[in-house]
């Protein structure tokens, strides 16, 4: 057993966080929002110099982990940026990222850039598409926008995985960022003549989001690992951690916000700034209800792998998933 | 990464399940029941175990152990709490009287109670809470006073898990009033068959035989069965508890459970209400989610290393998992007939599941204990 990252990929992901802090940290996301149209170039310095575009995850475990190390970091400074989406591209395609759809109507948020994507549905069909202008304030669409979607092809059932995992590992840095920034501010506030760390009911608050980061994170190795080692079942093992993601979020952004009280929703934390550019990656592809009916239909009467699973049954016949072209 | 537990791993497992097959009735629901049976099975099968070195595999060769990797610790603990315990009550003393003698113990102790628990043949309680000392264990006031050349106990224990079949008790007793309660406090290595000491079992929804309340009226003991030096005890329990580290294995027991359900509904599950379907599937990902925290601890004990906050969030996972699963599981039999054969079992292990469940956060410690280790953690690594 080795359930952790190669060390190779933790220091990557390390020399990328401290260098997204260098080129401003917090302040990126603030100049992004300011400048929507801007925001690849804040960053493209940076990620080149980081390498990070040569980057292949469908090559082997040692960069896909680094790809997973360098979402986590993308994530712990909110960047107004499609890391992973970008890491998906596929090399058959020409394109410059791929993202995940779902039943409903493509979006994604690749707002903003001049670039050419690819989607992928979760029965893995695939279409290369185009994203539409943004629309409106990026504050509240998150650059959520539609997409142009071509015509389908067969071909996509290797990116699904791939697709789902990595903008999870994204989400996984902003609750490191969330719970990081809750601990300092309740070690740093006083009420009733003590921090608020001192009183048992913030103390339990914390250990239950706590709780819920590590489940992510031990869920978002496995699944990295399972794509990894090519195992049939990925696509179960990304869902099943993307259903843990989203369950996670909900719960350590509620109790993050809680514990900061109201100064957590003003702009002047970087609480606010993060917690809001975690909505689209927990909407998008598919919401917790969307990604619980998804497993559920996946599952049928196998199970995931593990101790006693899957079953012995046939995969249940699924409905069919395959958008229409838009 | 390797998320595989290797080929040694999982050639133990097989050769467990193997023993469960043959050994143990598909209709076992642990040894203490109504039907004595269970219990004598139980016994057969800790001798079974100990003949192939795997009652103890953790124990060094010395004293019937075979060395094994936390790994396979792992696998042993998966295997037997999915299937009900077949060990019984030996697992208290394999898990940690037997290593805490083999650090304490003298030569004597070592010879006297190593063996015995190696070869499955002894029951041991723990006779730590009492009625005003449960969390806070270290205000317990059983008192062991100095009497000629030896001790004599008087007090009472609460909560005492086999004490009606036990033949030793690891007693923790206060034998001097300190400045801080924590000290004075010394173990002993109590026979229950000495005179003074009168179990009287609680009657309680979890299951019959399980807790009780023991009173202890001048039980005499002598030096030799001073564990550690007197005084110490309070360390000792800290060494304890650490053995009991990563805890019991609740997760392979749900999972079992929720794998178990469509099998043993055969084509009623499909007859299941929509939602059902959905709440069982995220059970089955949140029993992988703390199977894998629990995986987390073991990696670290497999390198030397330990992260307090790290063991208490799985504790406090698998504990929620417990009962989570057991409501769930409880809800999908309501649905569907289980009348008999596989189905029947299937009912009555839910059930069973279900009642236990009731005690997972309490039992081994409150939960709230575990998040006020894991808050001291976050809080200092802040």
């Amino acid at each position: 057993m080795n359930i952790e990252l190669s060390d190779e990929a933790e220091e990557y992901g390390r020399q990328a966080r401290r260098a997204l802090g260098s080129a401003g940290g917090d302040r990126l996301a603030q100049q992004a929002e300011a400048d929507p149209h801007a925001r690849g170039a804040l960053v493209d310095p940076v990620f080149e110099a980081l390498g990070a575009w040569e980057l292949d995850p469908r090559a082997g475990s040692e960069e896909l982990e680094a790809g997973a190390a360098l979402c986590r970091s993308a994530g712990w400074w909110a960047l107004a940026y499609p890391v992973a989406e970008r890491l998906c591209r596929p090399r058959d395609l020409d394109v410059d990222g791929l993202v995940v759809i779902g039943p409903g109507p493509p979006a994604a948020p690749v707002g903003g850039l001049r670039m050419a994507w690819a989607a992928v549905s979760l029965d893995g069909w695939r279409a290369v598409c185009a994203a539409s202008p943004l629309r409106g304030p990026v504050r509240k669409s998150g650059y959520v926008v539609g997409l142009e979607v071509g015509s389908f092809e067969r071909g996509g059932q290797g990116d699904v995985a791939l697709g789902l995992v990595l903008p999870c590992w994204t989400l996984l840095g902003m609750l490191d960022r969330a719970m990081s920034l809750t601990r300092a501010h309740i070690a740093a506030r006083e009420q009733f003549g003590q921090p608020l760390a001192a009183f048992q009911g913030v103390q339990f608050q914390l250990t239950d989001a706590e709780v819920e980061r590590l489940g992510f994170e031990a869920l978002a190795t496995h699944a990295l690992w399972s794509i990894e080692a090519g195992r049939a079942d990925a696509v179960d093992d990304a869902l099943a951690l993307r259903l843990a993601a989203i369950e996670a979020a909900d719960t350590v952004f509620r109790v993050c916000h809680q514990l900061h009280g109201a100064i957590g929703f003003c702009d002047e934390t970087t609480l606010s700034w993060v917690s809001r550019a975690s909505v689209p990656l927990r909407r998008l592809p598919l919401n917790l209800a969307g990604t619980g009916a998804a497993l559920t239909r996946r599952l049928g009467r196998r199970g995931l792998s593990g101790l006693f699973g899957p079953n012995d049954e046939p995969s249940p016949t699924l409905p069919a998933l395959r958008p229409e072209r838009r | 990464m390797d998320f595989e537990m290797g080929v040694e791993v999982e050639a133990l497992r097989r050769e467990l399940r193997d023993l469960v097959a043959h050994h143990v009735p598909s209709d076992y629901l642990g040894a203490f029941t109504d039907d004595p049976a269970d219990l004598e099975m139980a016994q057969g099968f800790c001798r079974l175990l100990a003949d192939r070195g795997l009652l103890c595999p953790a124990w060094p060769g010395e004293w019937g152990g075979r060395d094994a990797s936390p790994w396979e610790q792992a696998a042993v603990r998966e295997e037997m709490w999915a299937h009900h315990e077949p060990r019984g009550a030996q697992y208290m003393g394999v898990n940690w009287v037997g290593p805490t003698i083999m650090r304490h113990g003298t030569r004597e102790q070592q010879g006297l109670h190593l063996p015995p628990i190696a070869r499955g043949e002894v029951i041991w309680c723990q006779g730590f809470s009492e009625p005003n000392a449960g969390s806070d264990l270290a205000s317990l006031q059983t008192m062991a006073r100095r009497d000629g050349d030896g001790w004599r106990v008087s007090g009472q224990k609460i909560w005492t898990s086999y004490a009606t079949m036990a033949q030793w008790c690891f007693l923790l007793a206060r034998t001097s009033r300190e400045e801080r309660k924590q000290q004075g406090l010394t173990i002993f290595l109590l026979p229950m068959a000495a005179a003074g000491i009168d179990v009287r079992p609680i009657a309680t929804m979890i299951g019959p035989h399980h807790l009780n309340e023991v009173f202890f009226d001048g039980v005499w003991v002598t030096d030799a069965d001073v564990l550690g030096a007197v005084g110490d005890g309070w360390r000792v329990v800290q060494e304890v508890l650490s053995f009991e580290r990563v805890g019991i294995a609740r997760y392979a027991r749900c999972e079992r459970l929720l794998i178990w359900a469509p099998a043993a509904l055969g084509a009623e599950w499909d007859d299941l209400p929509e939602d059902l379907h959905g709440r069982w599937a995220r059970m089955v990902m949140h029993a992988r989610r703390a199977r894998l925290l629990a995986y987390r601890v073991v990696d670290l004990q497999s390198r030397g290393q330990v992260r307090p906050g790290d063991a208490a969030a799985y504790r406090i996972a698998v504990t929620r998992l417990d009962q989570e699963s057991a409501q769930v599981l409880m809800d999908i039999i309501g649905f569907a007939a289980l009348g008999e054969g596989e189905g029947l079992r299937f009912r009555r292990a839910v059930e069973d599941h279900w009642r236990y469940s009731i005690s997972a956060t309490v039992a081994s410690g409150s939960i709230e204990m575990q998040r006020i280790l894991l808050a001291r953690a976050l809080m200092a690594a802040s």
